[in-house]
């Protein structure tokens, strides 16, 4: 598994293309964010500007990069060639996924880090490292399943905007509105319980259980993305 | 040696919806010897490989490698090295990078450049995969197949688009290897490399295994051909023959030595020239083309 995980980070460092978009343009976001952020916190709050950040990295760097390579290493047959050796199947797909998730969990930690020193420290750091974990989770569990739908790295532009679009959009209703209204409905969505969470865990004033609870709903969805992706993915290109 | 097949095929069965790929398909290929899969195009070649290299489950039927299940990678990879039909390498990664990688993931030890050194790839170590030729893709395929020296070899039509010196070179590696006990199973489209080197061949048409056997097997039951051209006018030939389309005397025969000896008698009292004249045993081609008629 880490010897494809190295395979894999070389070919990422030696792809511009996957390089300028899963680490430079999310990052470039994230910071305007923290930048600007006492504007984004008028507008909703610190932890707003927190659960943006996470799912800016978690939907364009790690997941539109993880589809991208799959249905790109799927096309050239190198998901073949590496399942004709000795590897299983899970090691194949956890080495290929580790570093983008490297990246991800990186690129995360240290905007949240800058936007600590510039804002102040978050109210709960272990409920925010479970947020982000779940966060990270599932969307490498729907990348699995998107991939499977996914014909070519081109294809993937396409296939992979209905999840980028809709979590940022829900992580973004969530952030400014809360959940004082339409409650049931803001968790159920992908992305909604967990900014709910981030947020909990970056302003404070909620209790702990009640904060994990919300941790149901990202979980449950973890869930839907393998079971999907398990229907869904394949190893090899349609003929 | 052990006797017990390195490969066992029993009544296998693939379907892709309503076609029939495979049909009720048996037979073993033993310890060290090369076995050729040969076949028309769409007989089935390729998804009987795909299921004895463990890349697809059969429908029905059973196959063992070593006997163990192919779809046990674990226990059965390492034993084996796969040049697959279509490459599958990263265009970003170098040549050295792919051969480790790939070689790793066997479960295999081996020297990088040793292997490098057996396809000639050596001055092409440090080049991306995305610049090579077709050619240098074979090699790099078969070079990563035969890392770590494995006790059995698919060669999935190893030769095809390699020019004449790496093809002898790929031969002559995989002589050495068979010289060590290795088994080879082979598709190719070039009858003769099947002809020269395999010890059997099995000749699969419409899914099933239509004839197995040696070379000198498979060949027996088809007659043996004379050709030449005749000089017009020219008096009547002592043997039945034919006319084929390009004019020459075609000659079917069961007892070669015998109808070639009255021939060149004949021509010698007649003192008559048979010109580009040529007489051999059945060549596979023509069990292929007899198959497909």
């Amino acid at each position: 598994m880490l010897s494809i995980a190295a395979s894999e980070l070389i070919q990422i460092f030696r792809n511009r293309l996957v390089l300028v978009t899963s680490l430079i343009i999310p990052v470039a976001v994230c910071l305007f964010f923290v930048r600007q952020h006492e504007t984004f916190a008028d507008i909703g709050s610190l932890g707003y500007i927190a659960a943006v950040v996470m799912f800016t990295i978690a939907a364009f760097g790690l997941y539109a990069t993880a589809v991208t390579t799959l249905a790109s290493r799927r096309q050239n047959l190198f998901l073949k060639r590496l399942r004709s050796t000795a590897a299983s199947d899970t090691g194949i797909l956890a080495g290929l996924l580790l570093p983008v998730t490297v990246i991800a969990v990186v690129q995360v930690t240290a905007i949240l880090i800058a936007l600590a020193v510039v804002a102040g420290k978050p109210a709960n750091i272990a409920l925010l490292v479970v947020a982000t974990v779940a966060t990270l989770a599932m969307m490498i569990g729907l990348a699995l399943a998107t991939a499977g739908l996914t014909n070519s790295p081109e294809h993937a532009q396409v296939t992979t905007l209905p999840v980028t679009l809709g979590v940022i959009f829900v992580a973004t209703w969530v952030g400014i509105t809360g959940t004082a209204d339409l409650a049931w409905l803001k968790r159920l969505l992908p992305g909604g319980a967990a900014t709910e969470l981030t947020m909990n865990a970056w302003n404070g004033g909620v209790a702990v259980t009640e904060s994990l609870a919300l941790l149901a709903p990202t979980l449950a969805w973890v869930a839907i993305a393998v079971a999907l992706a398990n229907r869904l993915f394949r190893w090899e290109p349609r003929r | 040696m052990s006797t017990t097949p390195v490969i066992e095929v029993d009544r296998l069965n693939l379907t892709y919806g309503d076609f029939h790929a495979v049909r009720d398909l048996s037979f073993e290929v033993r310890p060290g010897e090369l076995y050729a899969l040969l076949g028309t195009n769409g007989a089935g070649k390729t998804s009987t490989l795909e299921v004895i290299e463990g890349h697809r489950g059969p429908t029905s039927g059973t196959v063992r490698v070593f006997g163990n299940s192919p779809r046990d990678r674990r226990a059965v990879r390492p034993r084996m090295g796969v040049m697959l039909q279509e490459s599958g390498f990263s265009p970003d990664l170098t040549v050295r990078e792919s051969v480790r990688l790939i070689g790793r993931l066997s479960g295999r030890t081996d020297d990088v450049d040793r292997v490098l050194d057996i396809v000639d790839l050596t001055d092409r170590a440090g080049r991306r995969v995305s610049q090579l030729s077709g050619g240098e893709k074979r090699r790099l395929d078969f070079a990563t197949a035969v890392y770590g020296t494995p006790e059995l070899i698919f060669l999935d039509e190893p030769t095809t688009g390699l020019d004449i010196q790496t093809r002898d070179a790929v031969w002559a590696t995989v002589d050495r290897l068979r010289e060590n006990g290795a088994t080879i199973v082979l598709t190719t489209h070039y009858l003769e490399e099947a002809q020269q080197r395999a010890d059997r061949i099995g000749l699969m048409h419409q899914g099933t295994l239509h004839r197995e056997g040696t070379v000198a097997e498979l060949t027996r039951t088809l007659p043996a051909v004379i050709r030449f051209s005749l000089p017009a006018p020219a008096p009547a030939l002592p043997l039945q023959a034919a006319v084929d389309a390009d004019g020459k005397v075609v000659v079917e025969t069961f007892g070669l030595q015998k109808d070639l000896h009255l021939l060149l008698g004949w021509a010698q009292d007649h003192a008559i020239e048979l010109q580009g004249l040529e007489a051999g045993p059945t060549r596979l081609d023509d069990v292929f083309r007899a198959i497909s008629s």
